[in-house]
């Protein structure tokens, strides 16, 4: 594993999450030719160090402004990184939304379902060991603010794999696709 | 046969119809009873309320930030400065050349018996009033800036301001968000440069910066006119906001492009993290504290070796005729212009205030303010334009000091204030 | 009745029927899309932007974009 890429949509507890990583050894990076900053730091995984990436929040990979044209060219140039798709437990719906366009992308993904203190107090129940079974890649509840979850997350990081956007339709009962291709 | 692993894209729908299949599967939606933060969340946004809450905050910010400066500045700094550092110093570089002592510690007739004044900012030496300046006026101010933007930041307060003056700000073809790189710039020009990537269009960011660039003073500058002339603050402040938007809507009437509308989320409230919000204030503090006490110590020394040579002298007799007549500043004041290039605290705080009236006073700070960026954010803005809008810029503040200095010199010879 | 999103009375409730083209796909991953219930939240003055909430979300739009949704709006 070469690199860890924190990517979500905006306010989902990215920075707070990162920094629980990174801890004090991140530093502001700049993105070549824009003015988009980024955090960069290094964590601990299995003893290995790894580099750790806060990218910009983006709603969608169709960006929509700077900041989310520097997160789509991040995700595309660092092909073999692990990508920590954060995902606010009160909004599953649009987070999947991203989560799903990356994994389209066959990135290693796993997902930190963050936020879930927030999900409990508007009566949001997500069933996080369903949701993996589905989408076939590791999925973690967690509190960032409150470190909850972390420990899992980083245990599991090494699970993340890309997958077939077809396994998923499979599982959630639909038919295999459109367009087939052999 | 062998498969053949390609990335298969979904069309959005096919996308969303996959997303619904999943969360029907995992996620239970209760009834959900909206509370007091759901409460707050759409008061603070809605017109009749929201726009008294926009003000009490902005004055609350305003009442800590002069608090939390003062008693770190005056509280603190004036003391050992004044009656520690700036003595002790002079005392023990006496033996120097004329010089050497008018760089390092500034003028020696400060140093005299019979001088009245605060040697903090009279001095000028880049060990007296160089270090006194951005470590004991400035700093302060610039983490009070810092730390009530990043409050205000993580609690999601931020976009309900930028909705609220959306309403204003889009009708000079800006965006509501423009609010974040102007207040940051209120901290410091450098990140409210950076800031401006917020905004969508090549126009809106254009315009951002060029208004940032002349319009929105700097945590330091604020600094000093808070320690320097209080009472007019709240003027200085009118003024430049109304050049902010009659330039805004002036330059958006004049340069082409797109100026889309807002699309934004809006995050619900939360309770705000402080381990976040230090961190935000520091790494944006030690910035500026990196790109702005070089130029300060910079900036002193060029002064000094200005004075010390007599060469102030000459461009100030060169300058001076002409800052009367276009502006009506003394020649008192103009050497604090030409120091204005590299840093506008020390400009300020170079400006001799006792020797002119309040109008000249205002009115040389609005200059200062306007007339150019320091260096370091010309050094920004020079990175993040291109070449047409580069000279634009410089055109615009050429522009925008004549006209707007001439006016408010008319205004002020009208009023018969000078 | 259908109207569009911009023509919508503070705290009315509707369903999306339409977006236009090429908006459709900026904002589909903020989650406004068609099916979805959609509530005004605030309006500001003088044709200032409006809040609403689509799926415990809330998002801005100028008047511009919100008259590119049609919505079916709740008697
Ligand atoms: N209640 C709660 N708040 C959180 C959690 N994670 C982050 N936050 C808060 O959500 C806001 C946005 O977090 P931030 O990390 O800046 O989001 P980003 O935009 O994704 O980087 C901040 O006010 C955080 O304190 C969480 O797990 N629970
Ligand atoms: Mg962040």
């Amino acid at each position: 594993m070469s690199k860890v890429l924190l990517m979500g949509q905006s306010n989902v507890g990215k920075s707070v999450l990162f920094n629980r990583l990174a801890g004090a050894r991140a530093t502001v990076s700049n993105y070549p030719g824009t003015t988009v900053d980024f955090d960069k730091g290094r964590m601990r995984i299995e003893g290995q160090d790894v580099e750790i990436v806060d990218i910009p929040g983006s709603f969608s990979l169709e960006p929509k402004d700077r900041a989310e044209e520097v997160a789509v060219k991040m995700l595309e140039e660092t092909k073999g990184a692990t990508v920590v798709c954060v995902i606010d437990s009160s909004k599953v719906e649009r987070g999947l939304y991203l989560a799903l366009e990356i994994i389209e992308k066959r990135h290693s993904v796993i997902i930190a379902l963050n936020m879930a203190d927030v999900a409990k107090d508007a009566n949001i129940n997500v069933d996080a060991e369903r949701l993996e079974e589905i989408l076939g890649v590791p999925v973690v509840p967690m509190v960032a603010t409150r470190g909850e979850g972390l420990k899992e997350l980083v245990s599991r990081i090494r699970e993340a794999v890309p997958v077939e956007i077809e396994g998923i339709i499979k599982n959630v009962g639909g038919k295999s696709g459109t367009s087939s291709h052999s | 046969m062998w498969e053949v692993k390609v990335e298969r894209a979904l069309t959005a729908d096919e996308r969303w119809d996959l997303v619904d299949k999943i969360t029907k599967e995992v996620v239970k939606v209760g009834a959900y009873k909206p509370g007091l933060r759901d409460a707050l969340a759409s008061l603070t946004v809605n017109p009749w309320t929201g726009i008294p809450f926009a003000i009490a905050v902005l004055y609350g910010f305003w009442t800590f930030f002069g608090e939390f400066a003062g008693l770190f500045t005056d509280g603190f700094f004036v003391r050992i400065f004044g009656t520690h550092w700036i003595p002790w110093l002079s005392g023990a570089l006496e033996g120097l050349p004329d010089w050497l002592f008018t760089i390092l510690v500034g003028d020696r007739a400060v140093f005299a018996e019979d001088f009245v004044g605060d040697p903090c900012f009279a001095a000028g030496g880049v060990l007296t009033t160089g270090l006194f300046m951005p470590f004991a006026v400035v700093l302060w101010a610039v983490i009070a800036l810092f730390l009530v933007l990043a409050i205000l930041e993580d609690t999601g307060y931020l976009p309900r301001l930028a909705v609220l003056v959306d309403t204003v700000l889009h009708k000079i073809g800006l965006h509501g968000f423009a609010i974040v790189p102007t207040l940051v710039s209120l901290g410091c020009n450098v990140p409210g440069v950076t800031a401006t990537r917020l905004l969508e269009t090549r126009k809106q960011r254009f315009m951002m910066i060029a208004l940032l660039g002349v319009f929105v003073p700097c945590g330091a500058q604020i600094g000093m006119m808070e320690e320097l002339i209080p009472g007019l603050i709240g003027w200085v402040f009118l003024t430049l906001a109304i050049g902010y938007l009659g330039f805004g809507w002036v330059l958006n009437k004049i340069w082409p492009g797109e100026s889309p509308e807002i699309l934004m989320d809006v995050p619900p409230y939360r309770a705000p993290q402080w381990s976040n919000i230090l961190r935000k204030t520091w790494s944006r503090t030690r910035h500026f504290l990196m790109v702005a006490v070089p130029f300060v110590l910079l900036g002193c020394a060029i002064v000094m070796v200005l004075y010390a040579t007599g060469a102030m002298d000459t461009i100030a007799s060169g300058l001076e005729g002409f800052l009367a007549a276009v502006f009506g500043v003394p020649a008192d004041a103009t050497a604090s212009l030409v120091v204005g290039f590299l840093r506008k605290d020390l400009a300020i705080g170079l400006l001799p205030i006792d020797a002119m009236t309040n109008y000249q006073v205002f009115i040389s700070v609005i200059l200062l303010t306007i007339y150019f960026p320091c260096l370091a954010t010309f050094a920004m803005l020079l990175r993040e334009l291109n070449w047409k809008e580069i000279l634009a810029t410089l055109g615009f503040l050429i522009v925008t000091i004549f006209v707007f200095g001439g006016i408010l010199h008319l205004i002020g010879l009208a009023g018969g204030w000078y | 009745m259908e109207k569009k999103l911009s023509e919508m009375d503070y705290e009315e409730e509707g369903t999306i029927k339409g977006i236009e083209k090429g908006f459709r796909e900026k904002v589909a991953g903020m989650g406004i899309r068609e099916g979805k219930e959609v509530k005004m939240m605030t309006k500001q003055p003088i044709k200032g932007p409006v809040v609403v909430e689509v799926g415990r979300s809330n998002t801005s739009l100028g008047m511009g974009l919100a008259a590119k949704i049609l919505v079916e709006v709740k008697r």
